[in-house]
């Protein structure tokens, strides 16, 4: 375990510039929960830890009809779980942060800090780019915004330059008539790192026959969550049905590109693409017809796809 | 059953407190004036040569006090059994990654750590064997190309890497399948598996003004650690008195020497106590697990009856024999009278950390290829699979593979158990199109665990009495020995003081393991509380001169049968005693073994399977164990619903995973390596049937370890009465089930030929 200077900023430019002065000697963190570990085992050594925690606002949550959900990056996973607004706009990120890892972790672990993370796997990522967010980014020549598909670049890499913070998300409100559900394949009820995470988000149109936008990410399934952009094409503007769903769960099980690890073969997780988009459209889109879903359902569903 | 006033009744662990509190002491807790840490380099090379190690660098670091490699201990071979096949630190070779070559004392771990990095050893890579079936292959890379010399080594046969063949045979096996009307033929293989204990291994040492070792353990088996700590240090048994810790589980784990020697020689060689806490990374990298077994199973079957069984049955034991492949024939004709076997079992080399001993080491794995083999056998037969088991369960007098009669047992009373229970047989369904239902059962037996076993009580002055043995807790069993004591006594449960100890303090003892404290260790208990009772009432009948038979001992008192309110306090025994005759009263008895009693159960699971993922949630859990008597009812349901549950993540998600090329255990946390959750569990039902063993203590059986046996089995077989694939691999992943669903091939193979053909060539 090796030491390190504590640095605890009390703006974002204090922060900003405190990069600016370690620069890769320095490593940012919030809830510390990916932090620990990898310092704990040595696979991080840096010389300066910049501690988020106390720069003010930071972890607000708030949602307005016209601007949608703004999240904080120090926005805590537990924050998402539990927020009524989440809950009831965008079931799929509120199901996502229930299936994630156990609640003593979520209780620290920020969404910030799981974006910034970049883990293929991380679990409120397909949700988060099922939602269209958008992440604004504070650095030495100010700020700026990027769609968060063009966030990850790959395994642990983002587009963040040196310097530069994550700041917030924000996700558009969503059309009338929308379902969204998020299912994680992993063998354990808890605690378990997603073997293949889906996350559909279906707006429908003509009540409730065709969709009018449909939108498919996929977690764990290749070098970064990825969008499932030619299946969602497949669905827009077309009459839902069985056989339909069946085609566009094909096309997305094309489209993952998932790794042999240790906990499961590709071949494997991308069969389970699939299953978990075809279960997560048929679910979104009863919800999006009306049907009640109690969140202990969804919650259920996120971490046990089959039952 | 006769009316028992503690037996049979729950009583609190007499430990709970302490640990609930948090105040229990285990090893790791542990802090001496002038204590270093310790830390261990291991070896990154599945099989090299260690051409040199310097050293150096690290003993010039700030901070380090001793630092030692293999070349420090005496050129001593040691072994887990008679096979004298390792070294405690490498010496010229390294075998498996993992295996340690270098130890560093510190003033702290940091340093300690630091001082590691500083340790250069060259290495001369040597070619590796990862697979055990590769390894038994004619021709294979050699692992210990010594080995014919080890001592303990028995015979130069069933190839280079064969550590030990065990064998056991009767009847005419040929002549059975010559005359059967079908055989069966099915090769099943279990995974490795961590055997998941809480606390991670620690130890400390420290050199005593007279130039004693010292030694804290976190360990099951003192008297082995002091023997074998001797050994391995050059000392001799008398210098070393070992102090058993608090242990945080241990499951056969910590059964034998273990890291213990490190900080002991660190300590001679520093003159500072020393002491080693393992990571839990190290708990997945260095101590020996259970590792990968391959059975082939054959079976005759004549008018419904099993006549005869041929089983192969391949042990991995890794690098080092560090636990024997006895259930490989103690276990394949499961519980069931076969007239006929032939029965071979293979503890074979390879490059990988060695195998330790878990929950009754490899009866797991032979009661899934058993159990899963018998429902094979009863669904091709077109038979009820209870049923079959019920026809050809062994029964009262049958001779057993060690050759001992059966005694009376309660076997069918647990099948029928369960058969009412559940109302089986029964067909299970679902309304989900995307899943289906079904049960399965498993028959487990086992038998209660014997060795030498040694107990005194002695009278306190207040009455109350103090038990002394030399087994370590490791499930509550200083409660229920209490417990026996007590009732042996007629005393009560708060009036029995459970001793601490050590080497030095109590007598020999075997370890706590093999299911043996309470059938052994028990009546050792039993025995020592009824020479306590006599010697009370000898006491007692000298005193009021009145003839031993006519006084009793219950209630804290030994008094006149005939005239209960005449008698004594058993403190106004233990008063008198201090100026009697006989001095103060102490009873005392040893043993070295117990006769053959076997333990059965019945287990049955309720599944749902996933059809599109492949993933299997078991819904319900049901058992039914003859305990013959249930010394503490509590205690006896916690060891069958922790089996139960160890029982589940061997079926259903744990795994070690190794690197096909170079052993390494891949997933070494428990992050990657999936016990199950809380959640994941389904309510565990436990019948619990009282069929009194001849010889137990008030006719109890073990209970430990069966409970763990039965799920993989009744799982698989439940999974086949949903969806009807039959997975013969563990763990039942959701991989493995979807691939078996989507019709892949996912067959064992395993080459039982070139076994036959071997041991027909060794003649």
């Amino acid at each position: 375990m090796p030491r390190f200077e504590y640095l605890e900023p009390h703006t974002l430019r204090q922060a900003v510039s405190m990069l600016q002065q370690h620069g890769s000697h320095a490593r940012i963190v919030a809830g510390s929960t990916d932090f620990l570990v990898r310092w704990r085992t040595g696979v991080w050594k840096p010389q300066y830890v910049v501690n988020l925690q106390h720069v003010p606002g930071l972890d607000r949550l708030s949602y307005s009809p016209r601007n949608g959900l703004r999240l904080g990056a120090l926005v805590r996973v537990r924050a998402l779980e539990t927020s009524p607004v989440v809950r009831q706009r965008y079931p799929a990120l509120a199901a996502a942060a229930a299936s994630f890892a156990g609640v003593q972790v979520r209780n620290l672990a920020t969404v910030g800090g799981n974006v910034c993370n970049a883990s293929p796997a991380g679990d409120t990522l397909p949700s988060l780019l099922a939602f269209d967010a958008q992440c604004r980014i504070v650095g030495p020549q100010g700020e700026r915004w990027l769609p968060l598909e063009q966030f990850f670049l790959g395994p642990g890499r983002t587009a963040l330059q040196p310097a530069e913070i994550l700041a917030e998300l924000r996700l558009p409100p969503p059309l009338p008539n929308t379902g969204s559900l998020y299912i994680k394949h992993s063998p354990r009820g808890a605690m378990d790192i997603s073997y293949v995470g889906v996350a559909s988000v279906v707006s429908l149109q003509d009540r409730g026959r065709v969709c009018r936008d449909a939108k498919i990410a996929l977690g764990a399934v290749a070098p970064t969550p990825i969008r499932a952009a030619s299946a969602e094409a497949m669905l827009r503007g077309q009459t839902i049905t069985p056989e339909l769903l069946k085609r566009v769960a094909a096309e997305a099980q094309r489209l993952a590109r998932p790794i042999d690890d240790v906990r499961a073969t590709g071949a494997y997780r991308k069969d389970i693409v699939a299953v978990l988009t075809q279960r997560t459209l048929e679910r979104a889109i009863e919800m999006a017809r009306g049907a009640e879903m109690p969140f202990e359902v969804q919650r259920r569903l996120a971490v046990q796809a089959a039952f | 059953m006769p009316e028992y006033t503690v037996l049979e009744h729950s009583h609190p662990r007499v430990d709970a407190w302490e640990k609930v509190t948090g105040q229990a002491t285990y090893a790791a807790d542990l802090h001496l004036p002038g204590m270093l840490a310790c830390k261990l380099l291991t070896s990154p090379r599945s099989h090299a040569r260690i051409v040199s190690i310097d050293t150096s660098r690290a003993e010039k670091l700030p901070g380090v006090r001793a630092v030692i490699t293999g070349k420090d201990f005496p050129n001593t071979h040691f072994g887990s059994g008679g096979l004298k096949d390792r070294y405690i630190m490498a010496r010229d070779e390294v075998y498996y990654i993992g295996e340690p070559v270098a130890a560093v004392a510190a003033d702290d771990e940091m340093t300690a750590q630091e001082a590691l990095e500083l340790i250069r050893v060259e290495y001369q890579d040597l070619p590796a064997v990862v697979s055990p079936l590769d390894a038994l292959k004619s021709g294979a890379t050699v692992v210990h190309s010594d080995l014919p010399k080890f001592e303990g080594y028995g015979f130069a046969a069933g190839g280079p890497n064969v550590c030990t063949l065990l064998d056991a045979d009767r009847g005419d096996v040929e002549q059975a399948f010559h005359e059967a009307d079908h055989i069966f033929e099915d090769t099943f293989r279990s995974q490795g598996i961590n055997q998941g204990f809480l606390e991670p291994m620690a130890c400390a040492a420290r050199v005593e003004p007279n130039g004693r070792l010292t030694v804290w353990a976190s360990t099951q088996g003192p008297y082995q650690v002091r023997a074998q700590l001797a050994g391995v240090l050059g000392m001799t048994i008398s210098n070393v008195k070992v102090i058993p810790m608090e242990l945080g589980g241990g499951f056969g784990a910590k059964l034998r020497l273990a890291f213990e020697a490190f900080p002991a020689l660190l300590a001679i060689k520093s003159g500072h106590p020393v002491k080693l806490v393992n990571t839990r990374e190290e708990a997945f990298t260095m101590n020996g697990p259970r590792l990968p077994t391959h059975i082939h199973l054959k079976t005759a079957v004549k008018d419904g009856r099993i006549t005869a069984r041929e089983a192969h049955s391949v042990f991995d034991v890794g690098a080092y024999l560090g636990a024997g492949p006895n259930s490989g024939v103690g276990h394949a004709l499961g519980a069931y009278h076969i007239p006929n076997f032939k029965l071979r079992s293979y503890g074979v080399y390879t490059n990988k950390l060695y195998v330790g001993s878990y929950r009754a080491s490899g009866v797991a794995d032979m009661t899934f290829a058993v159990e899963s083999h018998m429902d094979i056998i009863a669904h091709k037969l077109g038979v009820d699979p209870l049923d079959f088991r019920t026809i050809n369960a062994v029964k009262e007098g049958d001779q057993a593979v060690g050759g001992a009669r059966t005694p009376r047992n309660g076997l069918q009373e647990t099948i029928q158990a369960v058969k009412e229970r559940l109302g089986l047989p029964k067909k299970l369904t679902s309304d989900n199109p995307n899943e289906a239902r079904g049960v399965g059962v498993a028959l487990c037996e086992w038998r209660s665990g014997s060795g030498p076993s040694t107990a005194s009580i002695s009278v306190n002055e207040d009455g109350t009495v103090s038990l002394l043995t030399g087994s370590v807790d490791i499930s509550g069993s200083d409660t229920s020995l209490a417990q026996i004591a007590a009732e042996a006594l007629g005393v009560k449960m708060e009036q029995v003081i459970v001793a601490e100890r050590d080497t030095d303090l109590a007598p020999f003892t075997g370890p706590s393991g093999g299911s043996r404290i309470i059938y052994s260790q028990g009546k050792a208990v039993q025995m020592a509380a009824e020479d306590t009772r006599k010697k009370l009432i000898a006491l007692a009948a000298e005193r009021l001169k009145l003839s031993p038979e006519a006084l009793s001992c219950a209630g804290g008192r030994v008094y006149v049968q005939d005239n209960p309110p005449q008698g004594f306090t058993l403190g106004q025994l233990a008063r008198q005693s201090l100026t009697s005759k006989g001095g103060p009263i102490i009873g005392t008895a040893a043993l070295s073994s117990m006769p053959y009693t076997p333990v059965f159960c019945t287990h049955a699971a309720e599944v749902v399977v996933d059809k599109g993922t492949g993933q299997v949630r078991v819904t319900r859990y049901l058992q039914a164990q003859d305990v013959g008597v249930a010394i503490n009812p509590m205690s006896v349901e916690g060891q069958l619903e922790g089996g139960v549950v160890q029982g589940i993540g061997r079926a259903l998600t744990e795994e070690i995973q190794w690197d096909p090329n170079t052993g390494k255990v891949r997933n070494p946390s428990l992050a990657t390596y999936l016990m199950p959750l809380a959640v994941d569990m389904p309510q565990v039902e436990n019948i619990l049937i009282r069929v009194p063993s001849p010889d137990g203590p008030f006719g109890a059986r073990a209970v430990a370890e069966p409970p763990g046996f039965g799920p993989p089995a009744a799982i698989a077989n439940a999974i086949y009465d949903a969806v009807g694939v039959r997975i013969k691999d563990l763990p039942l992943s959701p991989e493995r089930v979807l691939a078996a669903l989507q019709g892949k091939d996912t067959e064992i193979k395993m080459d039982v030929e070139a076994l036959r053909r071997a041991e027909a060539g060794r003649g």
